[in-house]
This record gives C-alpha cells, sequence and structure tokens, in this order.
C-alpha cells in the first residue's frame, strides 16, 4: 500500500497546482498576481518566467500585452493552454516547454515586463544567478522586473514563528499537491547586485513574503 | 569524515525511505580529473549522492548532481522530477563545460524513462552515453571502454535491497501504530511492533518464493502480471509462517496457550494484508497491481526499426534481443516488462510504443511529453 500511496504523491498533478499555491500563500496569491499585472500596459512585450497554470499570463493578456509563457511542466502548460483558449487569448499568448538556462537564447533588450511569480524559490542558487543575468539582458532600458515570492524574514522572532507556521502547511501541500518550496534568502539584495533598481517593495507581516517591482536602468547616454 | 557522512546518510534515508531527502547540486570533484576525465551523472537525492561517491571513489572524474527535487534516480525520472531541464540546467549552469575538454556525459541508465538524449544533444551539444542501472558496476563500466554487460542493464532485488525495504516499510508504520497504541492500547504496543517488524522482514525474506510463483504465472498470462491470487497466497504463507514462529516462541517460553496464538493471529492477519496489498508495487521487478497502466502492452513497428540497439541497452529488464539476420529488435520476454517506459523514449526512429487494451495506440511523442509509465504522470487516460 506503501508504494501504492507513493506513487500517487509522486503524481504531481498540475490540477492540484493551483489550490497548492493557495494554502501555501495563504490565499494572498490572488492579490499578489493582480497588483503585479497592474503594472503591464497594453501593446507591451511580456516574459512570464515559470508561467504555470496561466494565473500571470492571462492577467497579462488581458491588460493588451503580448505575452510568452514558459514552464518546464508540460501538464501545466496543457491546463493554461485551455485557459487561454478558454478566454479567447490565444493572438495575444504563445506557451513553451522551456526552462530559464534557455533565456540565453532569446534576444537582447526585447521585452518591456518580464515576470516571476513563485518561480524563483523553485530554482537552485546556480539557476537563480543564471537567470537574474539574463532577464537583466534580456529587458529593455527601463523595463521591468515583476516578482513576488517566499523570503526568508529577517526578524530572527518572525523566522521562527514562519517555521511553525509554515510545518504542517507544507506537510499538507506536499501531500496533496506535492509542491515543496525553498523560500530565497536576501531576494531584494539579490536583485540590487544584479543591476536591478527596486521600484518598490511589499512584504507581508510575517516578512515571508514579497512583492517586488524592479526596473532596469535606462542607457547613461539617454 | 566522509565515511561518517556515508554511514548516517544510510541509516536515516533507509529509515525515511519514502520522503524524499534533497542534497546540494551542482559539480563535485573526485579525485584529480583533468580535462579529459570522465563527466557523471546523478540525482539529489542524497543517500544516491553518497553512494554513488563512494562507489567511484579512486576514478579521477566529474560527478555533477542534477536538481530531481531529492528523489532517487528511477522514481525522479518516471515521476517526471529529473527531466530534460535539470540535466540541460546543471550542464549549462554548473560550470562544468570549462572544466572539460568532451562532450560527453554518462548518464544513470535508469533516467532513461525521463531524459531524453536526443533532445540533450540538439539543445547542449552534449552525447549522452547510458551507464550501468547500479552505481557499483560504474568502475568496471569505465575500464570496460563504457560498454555494459546484460547484467550491468538489469534491474534485481538482491537481499540487502529486500532488507531496506524492510525496514523502510516497518519503521514508518510501527512509528505510526506504535504512538497510535501507546495512548490508546498501551498493552497492544509491543506485540504489535514486534509483529510488524517480524512480518515486514519474513515478507521480503522470503520474497524469492513469490518471485517463482508470480513468474511462472506470468509466463502463461498475456500481459505478464502476476495475479492477485499469488500475492494472496503467499500473505497466507508468511502469516502462516509468522504464527507458528510465535507459538515456537511460546511453547519454549511456557506459555502456549490458544487464546495466546488467537491473540496473535488477529494482530499480525491486518498487518499483513496491508502490506501485502500492493507488494509488487514495493518491489523494482514488478508494477504496481493498482496502476491502470499494467494493461498496456508495448509493440515494435518492425519496419520503422534500424536495429541501432538503444531499446537494448536501456531496458532493465533485459526483454529486448536483436535478430541479426533482419538487423531488428525483438521483444523475446515480453513477460518480464514493468512498462517503465525507457525503450519507447529513447527510440531514435519512433518504432516502439503502448498499445492500450481498446486498441488505440499512444505515440513516442505523448509518452515522452507526459511521461506515461508504470509511475508517471496521468494527463493521458490509459483505460
Amino acid at each position: 500500500m506503501c508504494a501504492y500511496v507513493l506513487m500517487r504523491i509522486f503524481e504531481s498533478s498540475p490540477k492540484k497546482y493551483d489550490w497548492g499555491i493557495r494554502i501555501i500563500t495563504l490565499g494572498k496569491a490572488e492579490n499578489v498576481y493582480d497588483s503585479l499585472a497592474s503594472h503591464v500596459k497594453s501593446g507591451q512585450r511580456v516574459l512570464d518566467i515559470g508561467c504555470g497554470t496561466g494565473n500571470m499570463t492571462i492577467r497579462a493578456a488581458r491588460r493588451g500585452a503580448l505575452v510568452k509563457g514558459i514552464d518546464v511542466n508540460p501538464e501545466m502548460l496543457e491546463i493554461a493552454l485551455a485557459k487561454i483558449e478558454k478566454e479567447n487569448l490565444s493572438d495575444r499568448v504563445e506557451l513553451h516547454e522551456m526552462s530559464v538556462v534557455e533565456l540565453d537564447k532569446e534576444e537582447s533588450e526585447s521585452y518591456d515586463v518580464v515576470t516571476a511569480v513563485l518561480v524563483l524559490s523553485e530554482l537552485t542558487t546556480h539557476e537563480l544567478d543564471y537567470t537574474l543575468k539574463e532577464v537583466m539582458r534580456i529587458l529593455k532600458p527601463g523595463g521591468l522586473f515583476l516578482v513576488a515570492d517566499e523570503v526568508v524574514p529577517r526578524n530572527r522572532l518572525k523566522r521562527v514563528i514562519n517555521w511553525i507556521i509554515r510545518a504542517p502547511l507544507l506537510l499538507i501541500t506536499y501531500l496533496v499537491a506535492q509542491r515543496t518550496s525553498h523560500p530565497i534568502k536576501n531576494l531584494p539584495e539579490r536583485l540590487e547586485k544584479a543591476g536591478f533598481i527596486i521600484e518598490s517593495i511589499r512584504v507581508s507581516r510575517l516578512e515571508n513574503f514579497v512583492e517586488v517591482v524592479a526596473r532596469k536602468p535606462m542607457r547613461e547616454t539617454e | 569524515m566522509s565515511n561518517l557522512r556515508y554511514l548516517v546518510a544510510n541509516v536515516l534515508c533507509t529509515l525515511l525511505r519514502f520522503i524524499p531527502i534533497p542534497c546540494r547540486t551542482g559539480v563535485i570533484k573526485i579525485g584529480n580529473p583533468g580535462r579529459d576525465s570522465p563527466v557523471l551523472l546523478t540525482c539529489n537525492y542524497w543517500l544516491t549522492v553518497e553512494r554513488v561517491k563512494k562507489a567511484i571513489r579512486g576514478i579521477d572524474c566529474y560527478l555533477l548532481v542534477a536538481n530531481s527535487r531529492g528523489i532517487n534516480v528511477w522514481c525522479a525520472s518516471a515521476g517526471g522530477h529529473l527531466t530534460n531541464h535539470s540535466v540541460i540546467s546543471i550542464l549549462k549552469t554548473s560550470g562544468i563545460e570549462e572544466l572539460v575538454g568532451h562532450r560527453n556525459i554518462i548518464l544513470p541508465q535508469l533516467a532513461a524513462s525521463g531524459i531524453e538524449a536526443k533532445v540533450i544533444k540538439e539543445k547542449t551539444g552534449w552525447n549522452v552515453i547510458w551507464g550501468p542501472v547500479y552505481a557499483h558496476d560504474i568502475p568496471e563500466f569505465l575500464r570496460n571502454n563504457l560498454k555494459k554487460t546484460p547484467n550491468m542493464r538489469e534491474i534485481k532485488f538482491p537481499l540487502r535491497q529486500r532488507l531496506e525495504i524492510s525496514v523502510a516499510w516497518a519503521f514508518p508504520i510501527s512509528l505510526i501504530i506504535g504512538l497510535i497504541l501507546f495512548f490508546v492500547f498501551p498493552k497492544l504496543m509491543i506485540p504489535a511492533l514486534v509483529a510488524i517488524w517480524s512480518l515486514s522482514f519474513l515478507t521480503f525474506l522470503a520474497f524469492p518464493l513469490f518471485s517463482r510463483m508470480a513468474d511462472r504465472r506470468r509466463k502463461r498470462t498475456p500481459n505478464g502480471q502476476p495475479r492477485f491470487l499469488d500475492t494472496l497466497i503467499y500473505s497466507l504463507f508468511v502469516w502462516g509462517i509468522f504464527i507458528l514462529l510465535v507459538s515456537i516462541v511460546e511453547f519454549l517460553t511456557g506459555q502456549l496457550s490458544w487464546i495466546e496464538i488467537l491473540r496473535w493471529a488477529a494482530i499480525s492477519v491486518i498487518l499483513t494484508f496491508v502490506l501485502n496489498m500492493d507488494l509488487m508495487g514495493l518491489t523494482p521487478i514488478y508494477r504496481s497491481e493498482f496502476l491502470k497502466d499494467r494493461l498496456l502492452t508495448i509493440e515494435i513497428n518492425q519496419e520503422k526499426c534500424i536495429g541501432c540497439r538503444t531499446c537494448e541497452n536501456v531496458c532493465p529488464r533485459n526483454c529486448y534481443r536483436m535478430d541479426e539476420e533482419k538487423n531488428v529488435a525483438v521483444m523475446v520476454e515480453a513477460e518480464r516488462c514493468i512498462k517503465c517506459g525507457a525503450c519507447i523514449v529513447q527510440c531514435p526512429s519512433d518504432a516502439l510504443y503502448f498499445r492500450r487494451p481498446d486498441g488505440e495506440i499512444v505515440p513516442p511523442e505523448v509518452i515522452r511529453k507526459f511521461k506515461l509509465n508504470f509511475i508517471g504522470t496521468r494527463a493521458v487516460r490509459v483505460e
């Protein structure tokens, strides 16, 4: 029986993905998508890294942007595709099974906005550094990098509280949605180190979740 | 220090075998590697990395640890956690491309159900070479000019692994049941724990008996899956042995009575049933009886087959033989197949595919995309 239950667990069903995200973020996910998407303007070229089931991609496309969504999970993309067709956004969205390490195939300075919601925390440290470098390259000068993710709180007390709250949540999400996460340390600093200017940053009360709007600097000659 | 770490990893990961335990990804230098040294890849399950490191100690090479979310190679690649993306990522971000002059990477054979050699070559320029199933065969494989013997290709279920699985099963179950009984019915706690551990060991020690019975039947059933009846007969056998052992112990200690025997029988019958319910699913050499895709069959389109022997090279059950005259692969031991899908995923001419019980074909591109196999995701309906 163990093996059977185990196999079910390994079946990372994307249908449960949205549900899993909702538990992990305690229902904040919807607001996060909406508030980040409000920075996208009509006609802009947007790259949605780790688009998953298309939550961010669809919001950006609804605002009139041309969106490219990439993800490593073909099943998630299948669900995203169905959602996009249902909303009649197919002419403004393209989806690709692609990982962040293939961003080197994208043209330099070709995007107005790059978004990454709950994806940077899934990357290894090497991948994270690589991604930040590549995003910097493919953004147009003045372009925006919109990030929302789980982070490690700075305050030690909050770190402990956070851990106590998260432990059972992680167990449930792991069992139900097979999602684990590795909160990022020093996300704003990492962005600044990669050369981004932080425009605004919203931190949750427990300091365990941030929403960052970062900008690629304009060219100095301009 | 490294011996201690090896020991801790073995103990911890055996007790908690069903839980992913990740370790750091990246490149590990083994010995004193140079620009021509071989490059091997493995998953980031802690125990696997420790065992591979031990197996290749003394050989100058690079070991890449790719992200599989802390799951072992076979489960991760069949379940969609060790994918093309994991391999591409580690090749591009670990710095290995600057360390060696060649572009050959040795992957564990059991990763063949999840990683596509063709895609890796296209996207990174690296050639995939399928290594042996077990890490302890790597030194011989390297000495042998990267040639595998049939023995190196085959998955086995030896005594040591059977003991590991019995501990992996007994430990979490005894933890849960022990804790519950401690509060509810403390008198029963010790007998229950004794029953859990001894039944688990008995079941897996005597497993070759089950194997023989099941293999004989498999030859007669078209789809090669042992029937539920075998499991039932075997669990009754294990249960009988257990009761016999208990009676002997009680007789020797002078406590033998019908009431005692009945009590033990009652405790153990439930446990035996739970343990044997998916006995095959607990082994690497059979498929779970619960999964729908046990009903799929693999077929070869011999007109498409180019005789490249890739299927023979990646099959962990040695199901394929070459028809040298016609230069095509033949599945001579189809009843041994566990449907890991490795041959279908790797076939360069798309000559292999699954056929569903209703006669419909599941094409290779669907199997590759959705990891349709004995453990993988099921975006595609099987029945």
